[in-house]
């Protein structure tokens, strides 16, 4: 009866999601980006999804899980991410990312369990420090490795091991943040590399002071260009932050795609991230 | 020989003088500039590690001046140079100390 009743609008659904994109496009982003550029600023936090070089606080030390809804044309997949972070140094962290994933394609039987394993490491190379600013940059080596299963419809995972190498940069002043991330993933088993660029600004909304009390928003680009004519994806995703205390945060982010190198029947309409972090170690 | 052993002498000295007054003990009130702080979240490791300095009674840590008040408990005195080097492990990067309780 529910497929039945899914069905039947399911042409009504793709319309409204392509509505509701469009009006983002043209009248939130604007009014999103006047409201920043009216405000008296005052810090931010790490942004939602672009990688941060400061391993700090909640920042770098934080437990962190986020479930991300992914909707596309032609199905629905669902993944709740764990982060587990381990600083060794103040400079050197190492990270394990544990993905759930559920995936709900159209017209076909769900799947659901483990996805892809990922193991990361991160090494400060340079830091200059300021009074109330930090410029900061790190190389960031990640591991995927085919936990997820593959061999069944849909897949859970990408059936391949990939390595990425980055460089993760951060300019962090009391009022502002930029953050920057390029990388290059090599890719087994006939997948195809990419090329990985993230670039994010934060802005903060309330004074800062110690325990933080912060209402953060942030503005991101992420993108990655996958190579042999595949083509290039690019998201713009507006976010928003609150640092409840000294340990805890709350986000959450929305990506809308501008480019998709999908095939046209399997684009994304939207990526909607909700997430918290929370510093045990 | 001999004057090579005065030099020497004279050397090691300067030395341990240098290093004495680079390392005066803390007491009271004191304010540290630390370099770096440019935001709140960030500076739980800091006020970990310098909560783990025997002596130290409070911390209050100023975002805005990018500077830590520290207190420490009468009678007791810390070293400058453990307070340096806290800072630096929290991932910071100390300046200028300031004695005194108007910092």
């Amino acid at each position: 009866m529910d497929n039945n009743f899914f069905g039947s609008h399911n042409g009504l659904h793709k319309l409204f999601n392509r509505l509701v994109m469009v009006r983002f496009k043209t009248i939130l982003l604007p009014t999103i980006f006047s409201v920043l550029l009216s405000l008296e600023m005052a810090a931010q936090g790490p942004p939602i999804f672009t990688d941060t070089p400061i391993m700090l606080g909640v920042q770098g030390r934080g437990v962190r899980t986020f479930g991300n809804i992914i909707s596309k044309e032609n199905a629905n997949i669902y993944s709740q991410i764990l982060v587990v972070p381990y600083n060794i140094t103040s400079k050197w962290q190492v990270d394990a990312v544990v993905p759930y994933v559920s995936i709900s394609p159209e017209g076909a039987s769900s799947s659901s369990g483990l996805g892809d394993l990922k193991l990361f490491t991160k090494y400060q190379l340079y830091q200059k420090d300021g009074k109330g600013t930090t410029l900061r940059s790190l190389i960031k080596l990640t591991e995927t490795f085919p936990t997820g299963n593959s061999s069944k419809m849909p897949a859970l995972g990408s059936g391949a091991y990939q390595t990425t190498l980055s460089l993760v940069n951060g300019y962090v002043t009391t009022k502002y943040g930029i953050y920057g991330e390029v990388g290059y993933t090599i890719s087994g088993n006939g997948l195809r590399d990419n090329f990985i660029y993230n670039i994010a600004v934060g802005f903060p909304l309330l004074p800062q002071k110690y325990p933080p009390n912060q209402l953060n928003l942030f503005l991101e680009l992420n993108g990655n260009y996958v190579f042999d004519n595949v083509g290039n994806n690019l998201y713009l995703s507006p976010g928003i932050q609150y640092i409840a205390g000294r340990k805890l945060l709350f986000e959450s982010g929305l990506q809308i795609p501008m480019a998709d190198a999908a095939p046209n029947n399997q684009q994304a309409n939207y990526i909607l991230r909700i997430g918290t972090r929370i510093l045990i170690f | 020989m001999k004057k090579l052993l005065i030099l020497l002498f004279i050397g090691l000295g300067a030395m341990t003088l240098n290093a004495q007054t680079e390392n005066k003990p803390l007491e009271g009130k004191v304010t540290i500039e630390v370099d770096g702080l440019a935001c709140p979240f960030c500076a739980y490791g800091l006020e970990k590690n310098l909560k783990q300095i025997e002596g130290v009674e409070s911390i209050d840590i100023n975002i805005d001046e990018g500077s830590v008040l520290l207190g420490i408990a009468e009678g007791k005195q810390i070293s400058e140079n453990v307070v340096l080097k806290k800072i630096k492990a929290a991932g910071f990067t100390p300046g200028t100390i300031k004695r005194g309780s108007d910092g």
